[in-house]
């Protein structure tokens, strides 16, 4: 049992929290992490293995209800539209990520200035874009500068592109001939050797773990260098609750170990890193008599806000061999033609594109994403037609903050060590339904212009929910925020949330570059306002 | 460790042969399932997916239609879960044959070697110059409207070769 306080306590090792930890150690800080998962050697993921398309339905599945491994929680689901996804390690949901690394766009932060709903953010883009930049390179990030649908100027990524692979180039050429926008995607995947890591082999398996070390994870990137400068991460370590004192800090974390035994670990200050479930499931455990709704929740907002990106599926069939099982599943493109706001088409906000690759014959044997099943002698036919000639357009649309979607704590359900478990309460709104319906026409329209002779539509993926976003927005009001602009807790001044909870509205990109570049940002202004930091007596 | 095979009889193999027969037959060049799926190929899906085994003899019970598209039909409207798992398990034991990957030209997901350094197919090609030549297609918060802005020359990961 530890007995100095730490000068910063991390609740999670994933994105966020590696970030965080590497900032501070390396700035001086005495850092410790408790992190529920442990570490996994690359040698573990089942990508060249037989078994890959078996073992990703079960053991390496995304959503932690389908895993059930013992470091995961259970989250109640039932009255959710969308099923959460996460993986608890070192590394985080990373481990299990895509790879793909596109930014917030300058609109994404003034959402109620520019189209009168939801909120705006207390920062823009340009406050942000240094630290883009920054974690572009922590990271190494391949890509493509000059995409016109940034702000031009700044750092291009670091390491050049990955290929587009066939299907790619195929739906860039269509995209040439309509005159739409594309680019290749950003992914947080390395193209070249990069920082002691071997690039990408494009085996096409990311989402299932990377056995080359190529596709970012903090357990690659930051964790072995935090550790290095000091920081300690205890691992099979299961927060229950955070303590706080007579003025009100937080005083450290209530923890569980893998034998069930309770600790207490002292922190002068206290950072959340545990996403957008845990993160608000942990602050309403946290409830006191002095707190009764939770810790830092005089907002009533903590758990509420929840974003997940409604997702669907458009997929392309072509004649043509196209070995669409490999290639990163970051994406080979993307296409940000239809991003911004159109009032005219129906709905407000729109989604970004992004092209993926297909999995193998087990993926395209089995009933697809669309529905569409074949069995007896077509059945051949049928796989030969989707294995290695699809390529798919994935839509997420920005999905706009409602209160009444919500982690709240389950009354009857609980973790293997009896700790009540989230719930979660989800509907895909009006707007996102007709946003959806509108890119799924658009991205039907991109394929056939390809080439594709067959489009398939899964206009609502239920295991989609990979973007965990808005559980405790920042903002400048501490009556309608949980968080200031650094993502310190209006409430608890020594507390503070760097994962997805800190969104004010969802954007309609992948999060993970955003997320940890306001990380970073709010770890440098832990580093500049130390010597201002109010800590427990 | 207990073999995943001795949890299913005799009868219950016949059953799950038929099963794979109905679902994937001989044709188009391709074997049928009841011919590829031996003790080996069973045993190798199931240790990779030991919770299947269950639902896999729920799916083989005695007492259901023999004739196997009157059981599917069954269990695909009263056990999906069961039906599922009977899916899943023929057909990881069918792809999962070095024949059957042979005969659909499938190697696996291969590692292949990055050529970062090649100038891409699509810059050689300009499918990007339309693009740039557009111009910026974000929206200024300062104005609401598509912004305008001086930009830099097309970026490129590598020269153009001479």
């Amino acid at each position: 049992m530890a007995t100095e306080p730490a000068d910063v306590l991390i609740v999670g090792a994933g994105a966020s929290g590696g970030v965080v930890a590497r900032r501070l150690t390396e700035a001086g800080f005495r850092v410790v992490c408790l992190e529920q998962g442990d570490w996994h050697d690359k040698a573990e993921y089942r990508g060249p293995e037989l078994d890959w398309e078996l073992t990703m339905r079960k053991q390496w599945s995304t959503s932690p209800n389908v895993r059930g491994l013992a470091q995961d929680y259970p989250i109640d689901e039932t009255d959710a539209e969308i099923s959460p996804l996460m993986y608890s390690a070192v590394g985080g949901s990373m481990l299990i990520f895509a790879g793909a690394w596109p930014r917030m766009l300058p609109s994404d932060f003034r959402v109620r200035s520019l189209d009168g709903i939801a909120d705006d953010w207390p920062l823009d883009y340009q406050e942000l874009r240094p630290y883009y930049e920054r974690t572009d390179r922590e990271f190494g990030v391949s890509g493509m500068g000059g995409d016109p649908a940034y702000p031009a100027g700044g750092e291009d990524p670091p390491l050049p592109p990955l290929p587009i692979g066939a299907g790619g180039l195929k739906v860039a050429r269509a995209h040439a001939r309509l005159g739409w926008h594309w680019w290749p995607e950003p992914n947080s995947i390395l193209s070249v050797p990069y920082d002691g890591r071997r690039p990408c082999v494009q085996r096409g398996t990311c989402q299932q773990g990377c056995n080359e070390g190529a596709k970012a994870s903090t357990d690659l990137t930051h964790w072995p260098k935090a550790i290095a400068a000091g920081a300690r991460l205890v691992t099979g370590a299961r927060v229950r609750r955070l303590e706080t004192d007579k003025a009100g800090l937080v005083t450290g974390a209530t923890w569980l170990d893998r034998e069930g035994l309770e600790h207490f670990e002292p922190a002068r200050v206290v950072v959340l890193a545990a996403n957008a479930i845990g993160t608000p499931r942990l602050l309403l455990l946290s409830a006191s008599p002095a707190h009764p709704d939770g810790l830092a929740n005089s907002s009533g907002l903590v758990g509420r806000r929840l974003m997940m990106h409604p997702f669907a599926n458009v997929g392309g069939l072509f004649d043509e061999d196209l070995e669409s099982w490999q290639g990163q599943f970051g994406c080979s493109i993307e296409s940000f033609q239809f991003y911004e706001t159109d009032e005219r088409r129906g709905f407000l906000r729109g989604a970004k594109w992004g092209l993926a690759p297909t999995f193998g014959p087990i993926n395209a044997a089995l009933p697809s994403r669309a529905g569409t099943q074949v069995w007896g002698p077509d059945h051949h036919l049928h796989v030969r037609s989707h294995l290695g000639r699809g390529a798919n357009w994935g839509l997420f649309g920005e999905d706009l903050p409602d209160p009444a979607n919500q982690v709240a704590l389950s009354p009857t359900l609980t973790d293997a060590s009896g700790i009540p478990a989230p719930e979660i309460h989800y509907k895909v709104s009006e707007n996102s339904r007709r946003l959806l319906d509108f890119h799924i026409e658009m991205a039907t329209q991109s394929l056939k212009e390809a080439g594709a002779h067959t489009v398939e539509v899964d206009r609502l993926m239920r295991y989609s929910g990979w973007h965990l976003l808005g559980t405790a927005r920042m903002g400048d009001d501490p009556k309608t925020s949980v968080l200031d602009r650094w993502n310190r807790a209006h409430d608890v001044p020594n507390l503070y949330v760097v994962d997805g909870s800190c969104f004010v509205t969802s954007a309609g990109v992948n999060p993970t570059s955003s997320i940890v570049s306001l990380a970073l940002r709010a770890a440098d202004h832990m580093v500049e306002t130390r010597a201002d930091q109010q800590v427990p007596a | 460790m207990s073999d995943a095979l001795d949890r299913f009889d005799a009868g219950q193999r016949a059953t799950l042969t038929a099963l794979a027969a109905h679902l994937i037959p001989a044709a188009h060049g391709m074997p049928s399932a009841g011919d590829v799926i031996d003790d080996k190929r069973l045993r190798f899906a199931l240790e990779a997916r030991p919770d299947l085994v269950e639902p896999l003899r729920t799916a083989l019970v005695t007492g259901l239609p023999e004739d196997p598209a009157a059981r599917l039909a069954g269990l695909e409207r009263d056990q999906p879960d069961a039906h599922a798992a009977l899916l899943l398990v023929v057909v990881g034991a069918y792809y999962t044959d070095k024949v059957v990957r042979e005969r659909l030209g499938y190697p696996g997901q291969e590692a292949k070697v990055l050529q970062s350094w090649k100038y891409p197919v699509y810059l050689e090609e300009g499918l990007l110059d339309g693009v740039q030549a557009r111009g910026a297609i974000w929206r200024d918060p300062a104005t609401g409207r598509t912004a305008i802005e001086a930009r830099p020359a097309p970026a490129a990961p590598t020269q153009r070769p001479a």
